[in-house]
């Protein structure tokens, strides 16, 4: 909880205020059966109109005082929470943009969601309500109890002779609560999971009518959140009858040997009833108590979960130094690279080794799952290779900032992925500062300009999240031109003209003849690499050739194959 | 520094307070209703809620027996040095007390229990709601926004099922009790004290109508900063691509900004609640002491000192419910705002479905017909006068370039959207005269974006027929040349596939999307680029496969590979949304039109 609450500390100030604010309304409030006693006995009983009307009114103005004091504290105490909701949220968006790819893939999205929001809402009412009725409880208890002990110490040792039994129980019970309701987090989580699933194979689940199914598999899901919510908020219903039985029991024991004293010692029967008034007050204060104990370990559980994320600080990548970027097309180079992910075992790249020289086009082709996707993943530091040197323009890539070095590169990946928000917005992601000519010039390139002409709102059409009711290839063409626009020393293009046709793909290609740029194509699409420099065969994480067109026709039959394969196609 | 706290915006305007506004307001939020369909949720647990209210008035009751009988034995025990009998009395005592905590405790064992059991009707509901929603709504929304709705807006809920029932009605009971007790004392009292219940109402409708719009804002920008997580997250490889983590942070910082602001207003104008309760309170104390006093004091009203001492006690117990009242109030509006939001989801219309009930079980040939067929997305027509037919077991080819429509086709085949004009007949019968169930149970689909379930391989595939037994999985996983990558998987067919999983790539998604649609064994077989990111000699491979389940099949192909294509019975040619040319391969080449360019384009 430590670290999440260091972001409590900034506003300590404020904190501070609101405290004093209560504690101002709670010294009003405790003052007050006084006042009501003094007019009571010397005004009303002595019918002195006089005194009623004095005492009245210091005690409305005392009562002005309290309303003043709640009120502001209520602004103060809010401030406080929400900035550190705020700042807590802040600090945890960073750290998840900070995250190098192996780090943050090893949490589920939808518990990223979940620990963003819910988590934090948790933790900042915990905050709220600290400030609001906090100190309230064990001042209550322990003012009862002093007053006690002033009166008669001899029977007021009975009202403390329960504690030790309390404060076992609740720590056990603290410590419980922080575990069950960790979990009743983490099946939050498996709902959101569900749903994001749902939301994003909502076509396919409609296709193989699995509603139904999909509506089973939920309510299982909702229904363990349900259990365990369950378990644990009873549980915690537990505290409060506990807390007042122990409670009560002592009260009798105060009555049962008061009863005695009062005959054998002669003790005065005032105080075994003031006594017991003091026991019910505390036993007032104690239900704040209970409240106060789900409250925190519901935070705590929830804290545990964000400092997971705040303490998770290998690889973390330093975010934008305004770092310079290179102009220019770029070289490649791979030396006896391979790689695998973390994690795992098996090598998916295999001592790759080859060079690429600025402006040209290497088009590397192979079977599915052959290693083509997380070779070019290497090039802009989505993963560091296991072993071997991979370097740009000479230099390693491991020295050079990451940010200048993901700058100059523009990256297609195998599925487009578009934001919400206008086509323009969605170019000019690519380069922040970028014109309406650098977005339509881009767009022209990737063949794309067109087609969102013909969109009602062109340039300012919406598209959904991921880019709904455009077609794939229009996709692709976005995403191609959202990496085009910042004129990329290294162009990725990770199999990312799938969905174009032959005439589209052509005209594109042309158009990228005169970017100045390296450019690495993953393709399956023997005439593409019929366009490119060299033409680079990978299988099973190897490099099985690599030359060009004209040489891989001579020289493998893996590249025969793959020619063969498409052959037929065409007009015989 | 008034209106403008700690720098926070202000949120309501006088506008949103005005008469004219306040209806409009009132009656979009429709809070009457939001409860009562909460009510409904929660009815059917009405046997136990009974039990419930009985055990909150046992132990309100308990509660005020305990105090009479310490009374009891000071006055009678203590006092006197009574011994014999005081062993049994404060046995009874411990009785009462043993009896107290039981209730309260079974009160809300059984309350978490039915809260949380509503909690749960009210999720799967809005989940199977979800589920009956037609495409298009799920188009222009952010799956973050609507997850916010599921577990955000529903956790608000449920926070206050919990404790709000019991204390409303705990607080009702206590109210009604004092109330009773104050008006036999003394009714002029009583009318006294009354007075600061208007003056209550006053403040209450103050505060709660600029909470209630304040807790709606709330979960509104909640729900927003959700839609914003998600979105990014899912795209988090493309951000750091394109080194954009300082905008999205920027991006954030602004919607997180929205949602400080909001709970700010919220949770201060909330937070006035009990402050203001109290002062009234001592108000309300001050009234009867003075007047009270007065009138004793001149012998009005048959007021007695004795009278204003007690009463005065008593006015204090009648506040202190009527303050949880109002803090339950403001607990219920913030509750509302998150129900509502769900009822909103659960108000849209689903999915029309009249199909002719006889036909459900009917089992189709395959044959398609789009006569005239118009459509579009948006005000623009996406596909024009689409008329063909494809007669069963023949196999239909869509070509044309991006964007030409032929998804669209397919989309519309498979009713995710309904047609603008014209008609699809599925064997002579207008598609929306049978049932969704119909058709698509004898269709399979391999959709243009592979998606797979955080699941075992083995459970993705077996996605296309649920009840598939292992070695019709595997069986599958052989035709569509996928079970080698599979047995290199770690744990082969039990291999968990994760969201942003490294343990498969795309052309292998594809080759798994095709399996789950060999295991369906459907009537008709929708292939959308089905081998887009599939190398070509794989393709070759699978062709046989492909082609072999695609024998007696009406088949839709859309494909740029030609080759997957070569073979179709009838090609059909689109450009910008209409069918420019059809006929066979050889047909077409014939022609020398679109086509032919087409493939003379790849030499």
């Amino acid at each position: 909880m430590k670290t999440v609450f260091r972001y409590a500390i900034r506003y300590k100030w404020s904190m501070t205020i609101a405290i004093f604010l209560m504690l101002l309304e709670l010294a009003v409030e405790l003052i007050q059966p006084l006042l009501i006693g003094k007019i009571i006995d010397d005004g009303i009983m002595k019918e002195d109109l006089g005194i009623v009307g004095v005492w009245g009114t210091v005690m409305m103005g005392l009562a002005l005082v309290a309303l003043f004091s709640g009120v502001v504290n209520s602004y103060f105490a809010s401030h406080v929470a929400q900035s550190f909701g705020y700042d807590l949220r802040q600090a945890l968006f960073v750290r998840v943009q900070a995250l190098s790819l192996a780090a943050f893939l090893r949490f589920p999205t939808s518990s990223l969601i979940t620990r963003l929001t819910s988590d934090v809402t948790l933790v900042q009412n915990a905050l709220f309500m600290s400030l609001r009725i906090m100190a309230r409880a064990p001042l209550m208890v322990l003012g009862s109890l002093i007053m006690a002990f002033v009166v008669n110490s001899k029977l007021a040792i009975f009202l403390l002779a329960g504690a030790p039994f309390l404060a076992v129980f609740l720590v056990i019970m603290a410590r419980k609560g922080v575990l069950l309701f960790g979990r009743v987090q983490r099946r939050l989580d498996s709902v959101n999971q569900l749903v994001q699933e749902n939301l994003q194979a909502v076509r396919l689940i409609k296709a193989y009518l699995r509603g139904a199914y999909e509506t089973s598999r939920f309510s299982q899901a909702a229904g363990a959140l349900k259990k365990d919510s369950v378990h644990a908020m009873r549980l915690m219903e537990l505290i409060l009858p506990v807390l007042l039985f122990i409670m009560n029991v002592s009260f009798m024991a105060v009555l049962w040997f008061g009863a005695d004293e009062v005959r054998n010692s002669g003790m005065p029967v005032g105080d075994v009833v003031a006594i017991v008034n003091y026991a019910m007050r505390m036993t007032s204060a104690f239900s704040m108590f209970s409240f106060l104990i789900v409250i925190f370990s519901r935070a705590k559980a929830s804290s545990e979960r964000m400092e997971e994320l705040l303490r998770t600080d290998d690889e973390l990548e330093p975010l934008n130094s305004l770092g310079n970027r290179c102009h220019g097309a770029a070289a490649v180079r791979f030396e006896h690279i391979s790689f695998r992910y973390p994690g795992t075992n098996e090598n998916v790249l295999k001592n790759v080794s080859f060079e690429v020289k600025p402006g040209e086009k290497i088009v590397i082709m192979g079977a599915t799952g052959s290693g083509k996707s997380t070779m070019l993943q290497l090039i802009p530091q989505m993963f560091h290779a296991t072993e071997g040197t991979l370097s740009i323009n000479g230099k390693n890539v491991e020295d050079w900032p990451l940010d200048s070095l993901r700058k100059m590169i523009g990256y297609v990946p195998q599925q487009s992925m578009l934001f919400t928000g206008t086509v323009y917005e969605n170019l000019s992601w690519g380069k922040q500062d970028a014109s309406q000519d650098d977005v339509e010039e881009a767009a022209i390139k990737a063949q794309i300009h067109q087609s969102v002409m013909r969109f009602t709102d062109g340039y300012q059409t919406r598209v959904g999240q991921k880019g709904v009711n455009l077609s794939g290839g229009q996709k692709q063409r976005l995403s191609i031109a959202r990496a085009l626009i910042r004129k990329p020393s290294i162009l990725i293009m990770d199999d990312s003209t799938s969905a174009l046709d032959v005439k589209t793909e052509a005209a594109l290609w042309m158009a990228l003849e005169e970017e100045d740029t390296t450019m690495f194509i993953v393709t399956q699409k023997i005439q593409t690499a019929l366009i490119a420099d060299s033409v680079l065969l990978l299988s099973e994480g190897e490099i099985v050739g690599h030359g060009t067109h004209e040489e891989l026709l001579k020289t493998s039959s893996f590249y025969r194959k793959i020619a063969e394969s498409q052959q037929t196609e065409g007009v015989e | 520094m008034m209106s403008k706290p700690f720098g926070y915006e202000p949120i309501i305007q006088k506008e949103d307070l005005s008469k004219s506004n306040r209806k409009k307001v009132q009656k979009a939020s429709n809070w009457k209703s939001v409860l009562f369909r909460t009510w409904r949720l929660i009815d059917h647990q009405r046997a136990l809620l009974v039990v419930v209210l009985v055990l909150v008035l046992v132990s309100s009751a308990l509660a005020l027996v305990g105090p009479l009988m310490i009374g009891n034995i000071i006055d009678h025990y203590v006092i006197p040095k009574k011994v014999e009998g005081l062993g049994m009395q404060i046995g009874w005592l411990l009785v009462v007390y043993a009896g107290f905590s039981i209730a309260t405790y079974l009160q809300n064992y059984w309350m978490v229990g039915i809260a949380q059991q509503t909690v749960y009707r009210l999720r799967t509901q809005l989940f199977g709601h979800l589920q009956k929603l037609p495409i298009r709504f799920f188009d222009k929304r952010q799956h973050g926004e609507l997850m916010s709705r599921v577990t955000n807006d529903i956790e608000n809920v449920s926070q206050t099922l919990n404790s709000s029932f019991i204390q409303v009605f705990s607080s009702v009971l206590t109210l009604v009790g004092t109330l009773s007790i104050m008006l036999y004392l003394s009714p002029l009292l009583t009318l006294l004290t009354m007075m600061i219940v208007p003056l209550m109402f006053l403040a209450m409708r103050w505060i709660t109508r600029r909470t209630g719009i304040l807790f709606k804002e709330q979960q509104r920008a909640i729900g927003e900063l959700n839609g914003m997580i998600e979105e990014t997250i899912s795209g988090q490889r493309v951000v750091k691509a394109f080194s954009q983590e300082q905008n999205v942070v920027k991006e954030f910082a602004e919607k997180s900004e929205r949602l400080r602001t909001a709970g700010f207003w919220a949770q201060t104008y909330s937070g006035f609640i009990p402050k203001v309760m109290n002062t009234l309170n001592n108000m309300s104390f001050a009234i009867v002491a003075g007047v009270g006093g007065l009138l004793a004091v001149k012998g009005y009203g048959g007021v007695t000192v004795g009278t204003i001492v007690i009463f005065s006690e008593y006015a204090r117990q009648f506040t202190r419910p009527l303050n949880d009242l109002a803090n339950q109030f403001n607990t219920v509006l913030s509750a509302i705002a998150g129900a509502e939001r769900v009822f909103t989801i659960m108000d849209e219309p689903a999915e029309k479905d009249e199909g002719l009930k006889q036909a459900k079980t009917q089992t189709l040939k395959g044959d398609v017909e789009f006569c005239n067929v118009t459509f579009g997305y948006e005000k623009e027509e996406t596909v024009r006068g689409i008329s063909f037919h494809v007669k069963p077991g023949e196999t239909a080819a869509f070509v044309g370039a991006t964007g030409a429509g032929k998804t669209t086709i397919m989309q519309l085949l498979s009713r995710f959207y309904e047609v603008d004009s014209g008609q699809i007949l599925l064997d002579g019968i207008p598609i929306d005269q049978l049932p969704r169930q119909t058709v698509r149970s004898q269709m399979a689909f391999v959709l243009q974006d592979p998606f797979l379930f955080e699941a075992t391989v083995r459970e993705n595939i077996r996605y296309g027929k649920l009840d598939a037994t292992d070695e019709e999985v595997e069986a599958a996983a052989k035709k569509a040349n996928a079970d080698t990558f599979i047995r290199k998987l770690s744990d082969g067919y039990d291999t968990v596939l994760t969201a942003g999983g490294e343990e498969i790539s795309q052309g292998q998604k594809q080759l798994l999307s095709i399996a789950r649609a060999l295991v369906a064994d459907p009537t008709l077989l929708l292939l959308d680029e089905a081998t887009s990111s599939i190398d070509t000699v794989t393709e070759l491979a699978i062709q046989e496969a492909l082609e072999r389940l695609m024998e007696g099949r009406t088949s839709f192909v859309i494909a740029h590979r030609l080759n997957t294509i070569r073979k179709a019975n009838k090609i059909y040619v689109l450009a910008d949304g209409e069918i420019v040319e059809a006929g066979s391969h050889a047909d077409l080449l014939e022609r020398r039109g679109l086509f032919y360019d087409m493939l003379k384009n790849i030499e």
